[in-house]
């Protein structure tokens, strides 16, 4: 199964009802200790502003949580529904209106994947988008 | 001494870079025809420019990502596709009118014809892109564009009537003989002008590759707010001397001649050729920034390895990019087109382009992801969406009034 | 304010197309491989020397590999390149994660890079210079 198969996907509910599309899908990145395997700077001044400010994890697996289900179609810009930014005004909240109403659903509680269709097992729980 | 030197050089580069082909035809044109009622979308534009090649900056060296990754990253592959498609066509517009302007300069100094100069000009570049150290031919061609300050002597020599000059400007007014449309289908242009796209492709993959480090930010930030203003008054400076000598005798421009006949009528022969030097540097620089640009942006949308200090070798399919623009940018010029008439088109697609990476750039501006702490600050954000809505209205008029106006006949 | 990886093995959770599609994939050197185009969802529970088995849904799943392609034509006019045109890069090379995927392999050793290795070879390489560093000082 690859992601581009499950993106797009039309979403429906156990009893065949459309629900939504699928928009993204959760993933779990397990975060292994740092091996801070970058040389020694003299001085702070020295180093690339972006290699002090960006977050870069090491990773292990890369587990599959579950699909996030929106009302509408079409995939929100910049992920704005799921994460707390608010600049510049006002194109986060616009999209926040759009898609509003989405949902995860956990990957336990899907049921079938068929070419362009997604379906939910019954009892299927629906949980806050937001990201942590 | 030394850092003050290295701090004056990054300002003096930063104006000399400002005048490409573009302002230099766009500005004579305008000062020809309007006067220099027009000066005040030079203001507009060269603010404008000053926050968004800031903003750039800061985001290319706090995010680690050059603009077109961060594009292709946020737009997702289909619109950042198209977008790709449109800021590659116009950055080879513009190529292409950069390489003429180097042609139109050449023929200028000698009596060869500028036919026979492309492809020397073209294979000069690639040469420059292929062997130099980077460094030293920004900091040659910079320092040698700082000659176009002839523009401004000139302007003083000829002895004109400031308050007249000012009163054109402040309010605008524009000569009775040109229509209102054809007015704002230059203010249009101008805009363009200043705010060209391919500035940001290249010091965004500059700050990238370099991997600046707070001191480069700040000295970038001097550079601009410092640099870009200064370089706008060599703007104005040609326009002015456009509509002290040209406007009053009816001379439309319609080659390079014409852009330096006000210079050479004040100062001489020596003047002018002072100032055809100045022509070449700046319009050498700047096929050089957007021969760049071109392997940037596909180069980055494609994830293929990419930069100006890697060995071509470890970069075979961006150099390969260049090297075919160029091509490209010569094929076209050796269909004896017009390089003025290619620079006038390259300014105004210019501002039709220019949302398509301005508002991927803004919102990139306030992503903590990529910013961490670093996002657009409340001020910012306010000058920002006003700039996005300035961007926006340019690029949306801009196609109407070129059929309107007949591309400004 | 330096943000390395916590010690100790931790959890960060992120969405596929939000923070994983599109993005650049960097080799152990830092020079750009490819972008992340797609990726293979396998069977979470095989163990490490059984040969990967396609995900079934609702049953556990990871990322088995990030997924390359001739999608340049397909990402302009829809659809998808055939499974045997994909080329995959395992995720046990995966190393970091941050605004791009850094990998723990170099670029040569991956069949992705073989466009850019030709090229070198037969192109570029062969012109005079084409090998030289331009940031020496010669």
């Amino acid at each position: 199964m690859i992601l581009g198969d499950l993106l797009d996907a039309r979403v429906r509910g156990p009893g065949g009802e459309h629900l939504g599309t699928l928009v993204d899908v959760r993933l779990a990145l397990e975060t292994l200790p740092g091996d801070d395997s970058s040389p020694d700077y003299p001085d702070r001044e020295d180093r690339a502003l972006s290699e002090q400010v960006r977050r870069r994890d090491r990773v292990g697996r890369a587990r599959v949580v579950g699909i996030l289900v929106s009302p509408r179609s079409g995939a929100p810009l910049l992920g704005y529904e799921r994460t707390g930014v608010t600049a510049p005004w006002p194109v986060p909240q616009l999209v926040r209106r759009r898609h509003r109403g989405t949902f995860l659903v956990p990957w336990e509680d899907v049921a079938a994947v068929g070419p362009g269709e997604v379906r939910l097992a019954a009892g299927y729980r629906q949980e806050d988008a937001a990201l942590p | 001494m030394k850092k003050l030197l290295g701090v004056a050089l990054g300002i003096l580069t930063a104006i000399g870079g400002f005048v490409d082909i573009g302002d230099l035809v766009t500005n004579a044109v305008v000062g020809s025809r309007f006067g220099l009622s027009l000066v005040w979308v030079v203001v507009v534009g060269v603010v404008g420019i000053c926050l968004f090649a800031s903003m750039s900056g800061r985001v290319a060296a706090v995010s680690g990502r050059a603009t077109f990754e961060i594009i292709r990253e946020r737009l997702g592959p289909r619109a950042a596709g198209a977008n790709l498609a449109a800021s590659f066509a116009i950055n080879l517009l513009t190529l292409t009118a950069e390489v003429g302007g180097i042609a139109l300069a050449l023929h200028l100094a000698s009596s060869v014809e500028p036919r026979l100069w492309i492809p020397v000009a073209a294979l000069a570049v690639w040469l420059v892109l292929w062997r130099v150290k980077f460094a030293v031919m920004e900091n040659v061609a910079g320092l040698l564009g700082l000659l176009l300050v002839g523009f401004g002597v000139a302007l003083f020599l000829l002895g004109p009537d400031w308050g007249e000059l000012v009163r054109q400007a402040v309010p605008p007014s524009p000569p009775a003989t040109e229509h209102v449309a054809t007015y704002w289908y230059y203010a249009v242009a101008l805009f363009g002008a200043a705010m060209t796209p391919y500035e940001v492709f290249f010091f965004s993959s500059g700050a990238v590759e370099e991997g600046w480090t707070a001191k480069d930010l700040a000295q970038n930030r001097v550079n601009v707010l410092v640099g870009f203003p200064l370089g706008g008054l060599l703007s104005v400076a040609i326009a002015a001397c456009a509509a002290v000598v040209l406007l009053p005798a009816g001379i439309e421009v319609s080659s390079l001649s014409q852009i330096v006949l006000p210079v050479a009528q004040a100062g001489g022969t020596l003047l002018l050729a002072v100032v055809i030097v100045g022509i070449v540097a700046a319009t050498f620089g700047a096929a050089l920034e957007t021969a760049l640009s071109s392997g940037y942006t596909l180069a980055q949308y494609l994830g293929w390895s990419w930069g100006k200090f890697r060995r071509p070798a470890r970069a075979a399919r961006f150099h390969l990019t260049m090297v075919v623009a160029l091509l490209l940018a010569v094929g076209i010029l050796m269909t004896s087109v017009d390089p003025v008439t290619v620079t006038e088109m390259s300014v105004v697609f210019s501002a039709v382009a220019l949302p398509l990476t301005y508002v991927p750039i803004l919102l990139v501006a306030n992503d903590p992801e990529y910013m961490g702490e670093h996002v657009n600050g409340r001020v910012t954000n306010a000058l920002g969406m006003v700039y996005l809505v300035i961007v926006v209205v340019a690029a949306v008029a801009a196609v109407p009034l070129m059929i309107a106006t007949g591309a400004g006949s | 304010m330096s943000r390395e990886a916590s010690p100790g093995a931790g959890v960060r959770v992120v969405d596929a197309r939000l923070h994983l599609l599109s993005r650049q994939v960097l080799d152990v050197d830092g020079e750009p491989v490819t972008t992340v185009d797609d990726l293979e969802l396998v069977a979470a529970d095989a163990r490490d020397d059984d040969a990967p088995r396609d995900a079934a849904p609702g049953e556990p799943a990871e990322v088995g590999a990030i997924l390359t392609g001739p999608v340049l034509v397909t990402r302009l006019l829809g659809g998808r390149p055939p499974a045997s045109r994909w080329e995959r890069v395992p995720w046990r090379d995966v190393g970091h994660v941050g605004t791009a995927l850094e990998l723990t392999v170099r670029a040569d050793s991956l069949d992705v890079h073989w466009p850019e290795g030709w090229l070198r070879e037969h192109v570029v390489g062969r012109i005079p210079g084409g090998r030289h560093d331009p940031e020496e000082d010669s």
